[in-house]
């Protein structure tokens, strides 16, 4: 197997812009700056292992962020790194060839390769829901995970469950954690993920041979250790209780917190705040937007994105109703049995 | 599922379900009791004395020796504990969800304006000198020997159930002791917790105040006697 | 007290009958039965243990004993309301969240429910939540009345009936004495008037002070050996039965002699008794006024027909609880104080807030309670010392019972007066 440091100099990757990408990626690692030397030696030594990417219940957009890109960036030298042996968007094969070509792979990498996952797995009616080349998404899941060494579960969707597991979950979608038990899995949540944080989890595994630290949800503390409320821009604005009430109000436009419009910022763990997206360029909020919170788990069932994060579902009109009738009912028996038992008792002897 | 989901959904139905439940229960099951009409001729128009309500607010100069303490105490952490209720954002919209839900218009429609709020500094002020007030008469109840002795469970556990949502909003506000989801979460959990346990103990009072006065100062007004 | 241990101690509970433990507090819950309902229960469930109360009342204020605050005293009572009646009774039952009533706890809240409450009610007054706690004391006595635990003087005074039963030859002697008509028993009178037992047995100068303002004024009026006695031990002993007996002789008087006013003598319970609980006992509206004598003294005087001469004196008054704070009778008294000239010097606290003698609800009349009496009236004797009055008037025969005891106990400078001794002592003849 070819190293990495071989096939940047085949392609003509300079040893300066190698250098670079190794810096940045040290400190988006939120390593040390004297840590980028031993971060390049690793690099340039380590072997193009095999990755095998599959795709399930997705809507392509983790992909679609992965390689949203305008220049050779990160996210391209990452590509390279890898030897990306299965991804249905973007390889060339198709049909049984491709299916072979995953099967090869697998069986030649066995126990070493990484298998990357995007979308969520169906197990309804036996995984009817979801099948490719005649194999539930299920077993083909069960399957590859046998021979990786880390599983990666890329988006919200593989991470999480995702929209197709949201209320009232029609096709029994599952977690690639809830599947996959036997072996280590990352989540690397975000509706999409952020592009860097992809790549950068993975130059992680890549540069040190193991699984980043990891918090109580599976995803990297380095990328989702805070929430977006204490990285955000406008927490002065929160502090001062400035918020926009409507969109496109005077405050809106004075760029006041977001909190009343929906924003779960609070609650959600993510780097958007501090690595924003589209290289930096900007992040919901800073567009105007509330965090939907889509790093988190059933964060597509957990109250309008436009109702404000202090807004519990206290049960609605009906329910309240109901209890109040349940109330006097009870109520008007207590006292009608006190009057029974008073009566009774004030009279008898 | 995790705390803070629960206690956003199933927990806050089912503490706002038993909250409506007990209240009612409770104050249904008092007002439905047998009556007894006054055949006195009464001194003056009973309903006069309604004014019970208001005049009990503050005892009368000549008991305040042994009962300011407990009275400025009392009114320090209701204010506080009201204020940081009231006039803190994140609860106005909480309470605008519920009356937009149960009557359907929320303030800003029939007012015009919005609840006013304070910023959270200034209501984390408030909710620490109510914190600070419940402390003192906690200690005052232990110590006091009249006190000491009409305590039971209900005194005890309302106090706490009173003080977990102050101190609890303050430690989520600031961030102070664990990750803000959680504070979040043990926040809410408080809150249900009081809700659950208002009914059926001392916590009442907010409602009994009304009926106790009120029937004191019909009673007393008609016949002229001191209220 | 003689020298040597010549004297019997008494038990510090009085039991009557001979009933066993089991039936005493049956008893009691069928009378605390009979006084639930809606306004108990608010009053009960109101309750937030705050204390204040005590710093109300004058037997803790001058014990500091917890055991005194006045919500306290209510303790056997509340707990069989929450047992029984409360909306949660079920489960206070079900999990024995409040104990049965006992009998040994019924015994040993005696002193707490006579010896050391007057009913005065300025807990009531202090109650930041509104309790009526004197009225729920007055409840609670008639569950220790029927379950045999009434102090014995009480007791024994309401079974009495009306005292003395000599009262018509009483009467004649009294009128012989001091040359004065007194009417008994007419068949036709505008106004029936009242005694208090007291009165006759230790005040009779108040009976031939009333006698002579009413022969002054002109009035038709009549005392009725069938319905004389307007204070009430039933009322005091908590004997719902006794009180009712009595209140109703007073009313059937009335009525047979077809009274349009019926006056209550100085007395602070019998007013209560009859012009705030008479209708609701009579099962309607009283078909006649009652007044106490101090408004009926204000009355006459404001519509012109009483003339005082001037006393030129300073004086305090000191305001019987039930007549004053609890019946509403506050400024009449002051009224009559006013037209004879005087100089009011009110004392502190006054009116609403005034403190009680500590001899009313029955207190001076139970022997074993003395000591705890005498304790409170040190508060009446300062107060009455700085106001500085030359004379301290009232109007009611129990309170002036517990002064001229307390002076003579304590060799006080200062005696009570009677307020319709004084207004007889200075009519204007015409």
């Amino acid at each position: 197997m070819t190293t990495l440091g071989d096939t940047l100099s085949a392609s003509g990757v300079s040893r300066r812009a190698f250098l670079k990408f190794c810096t940045a990626l040290t400190s988006l690692m939120a390593l040390p700056p004297s840590m980028a030397p031993a971060v390049a030696q690793a690099l340039a030594k380590a072997k193009r292992p095999s990755v095998i990417w599959l795709s399930f219940q997705e809507c392509t957009g983790c992909v679609e962020s992965l390689t949203r890109t305008n220049s050779p960036t990160l996210e391209n030298l990452i590509l390279d790194l890898v030897s990306l042996d299965y991804i249905e968007t973007l390889q060339a094969a198709s049909g049984f060839a491709a299916e072979e070509a995953r099967q090869h792979a697998m069986k030649e990498s066995n126990g070493q390769y990484l298998l990357l996952v995007d979308g969520s797995i169906p197990v309804a009616d036996g995984g009817i829901y979801g099948t490719l080349a005649g194999e539930s998404f299920v077993d083909m899941l069960q399957e590859s995970a046998k021979g990786a060494a880390a599983v990666v579960a890329i988006g919200s969707c593989a991470s999480f469950g995702g929209l197709p597991k949201a209320n009232p979950n029609p096709t029994g979608a599952r977690s690639v954690s809830d599947i996959v038990k036997d072996k280590p899995v990352i989540n690397v949540p975000g509706c999409p993920p952020i592009a860097v944080v992809m790549t950068g989890v993975l130059a992680h595994y890549l540069t040190f041979g193991k699984i980043p630290e990891l918090d109580a949800q599976r995803r990297p503390l380095a990328f989702y250790g805070e929430t977006i409320h204490d990285r955000c821009y406008r927490r002065p604005f929160y502090d001062q209780g400035k918020f926009a009430k409507t969109f496109d109000d005077e405050g809106a436009r004075s760029g006041w917190c977001l909190y009343e419009l929906g924003c779960k910022g609070p609650i959600t763990h993510n780097a958007c705040a501090t690595v924003k997206w589209n290289a930096g360029t900007s992040f919901p909020i800073q567009s105007g937007h509330g965090c939907l919170g889509c790093s988190e788990p059933d964060f597509w069932d957990n109250g309008s994105f436009y109702k404000a994060l202090a807004t519990a579902d206290w049960g609605g009109a009906k329910a309240i109703g109901t209890a109040a009738a349940v109330g006097v009912a009870v109520g008007a028996a207590a006292a009608y049995a006190a009057r029974k038992r008073q009566n009774r008792v004030s009279k008898e002897g | 599922m995790d705390l803070l989901t629960f206690v956003r959904g199933p927990g806050m139905q089912w503490a706002a379900a038993i909250f409506v439940v007990g209240i009612l229960w409770r104050l249904v099951g008092i007002l439905l009791l047998r009556g007894k009409k006054d055949l006195s001729e009464p001194r003056k128009p009973g309903w006069r004395g309604l004014r019970l309500l208001a005049l009990r607010s503050w005892p009368r100069k000549e008991f305040l020796g042994g009962t300011a303490f407990g009275e400025i105490m009392g009114y320090t952490f209701h204010i506080g504990f009201f204020v940081a209720l009231l006039f803190y954002l994140p609860h106005i919209l909480f309470f605008e969800d519920v009356a937009k839900g149960l009557i359907g218009v929320n303030f800003k429609q029939v007012f015009g304006v919005g609840w006013p709020y304070l910023p959270g500094g200034a209501v984390y002020f408030f909710s620490a000198i109510s914190v600070a007030a419940l402390f003192a008469v906690l200690i005052h109840r232990i110590a006091s020997p009249v006190k000491r002795m009409l305590s039971n469970f209900d005194d005890y556990f309302s106090w706490f159930v009173t003080i977990a949502p102050i101190a609890t909003g303050m430690l989520a506000f600031s961030h102070f002791g664990g990750p803000y989801p959680t504070l979040l979460g043990l926040h809410l959990a408080s809150v249900e917790l009081l809700m659950i346990w208002f009914p059926f103990g001392k916590l009442m009072h907010a409602f009994t105040i009304f009926l106790a006065r009120g029937t004191q100062g019909v009673t007393f007004e008609r016949k002229g006697a001191s209220l | 007290m003689s020298a040597g241990n010549t004297t019997i101690e008494r038990p510090l509970v009085d039991k009557q009958g001979q009933m066993p433990e089991a039936q005493r507090t049956a008893n009691a819950m069928k009378a605390f039965a009979q006084d639930f309902g809606r306004t108990a229960s608010i009053y009960l469930e109101s309750c937030i243990h705050c204390g204040m109360c005590a710093e109300a009342c004058h037997f803790y204020e001058v014990t500091g004993d917890p055991k005194y605050t006045p919500v306290w005293k209510l303790e056997p009572f509340k707990q069989a309301y929450k047992r029984e009646h409360g909306p949660f009774a079920l489960f206070y039952r079900a999990f024995n969240l409040k104990a049965r009533v006992t009998e040994g706890e019924l015994e040993q809240w005696q002193h707490l429910l006579y010896d050391s409450c007057t009913v005065c009610g300025r807990c009531s007054l202090m109650c930041p939540m509104g309790i009526d706690i004197a009225g729920l004391i007055s409840n609670a006595r008639h569950g220790m009345a029927q379950a045999g635990l009434a102090p014995k003087e009480l007791r024994e005074a309401a079974d009495r009936g009306s005292a003395p039963k000599d009262f018509k030859d009483r009467i004649s002697r009294l009128a012989a004495e001091h040359g004065v008509d007194i009417p008994v028993d007419k068949t036709k009178a505008d106004i029936l008037c009242t005694v208090s037992s007291t009165e006759i047995e230790q005040y009779p100068k108040s009976i031939v002070a009333t006698a002579r303002i009413m022969k002054r004024l002109g009035a038709n009026w009549t005392f009725r050996s069938d319905g004389y006695q307007a204070n009430n031990f039933g009322l005091l002993a908590g004997d719902a039965q006794r009180q009712k007996e009595a209140s109703m002789k007073l009313i059937e008087a009335a009525i047979a002699c077809g009274a349009k006013t019926l006056i209550l003598p100085e007395c602070g319970h019998a007013y209560g008794a009859l012009r705030w609980m008479g209708a609701n006992l009579y099962g309607k509206p009283l078909p006649f006024k009652v007044l106490h004598i101090s408004e009926f003294l204000a009355d006459s005087m404001r519509s012109g027909k009483l003339k005082l001469k001037r006393l030129g004196k300073s004086v305090t008054f000191h305001d019987p609880c039930q007549s004053s704070r609890r019946g509403g009778v506050i400024d009449a008294p002051r009224e009559v104080l006013a037209a004879l000239g005087t100089e009011l010097k009110e004392m502190f606290p006054t009116k609403g807030t005034n403190w009680c003698c500590g001899g009313g609800g029955g207190v001076v009349d139970i022997r074993r309670a003395d000591a705890l009496r005498h304790k409170v009236f040190h508060l009446k004797m300062n107060q009455i010392d700085e106001t500085g009055a030359e004379l301290a008037v009232t109007s009611c025969t129990d309170c002036r019972k517990t002064f001229d005891d307390g002076q003579a106990r304590f060799k006080w400078d200062k005696s009570m007066n009677s307020l319709v001794e004084l207004v007889a002592n200075n009519l204007i003849e015409a």
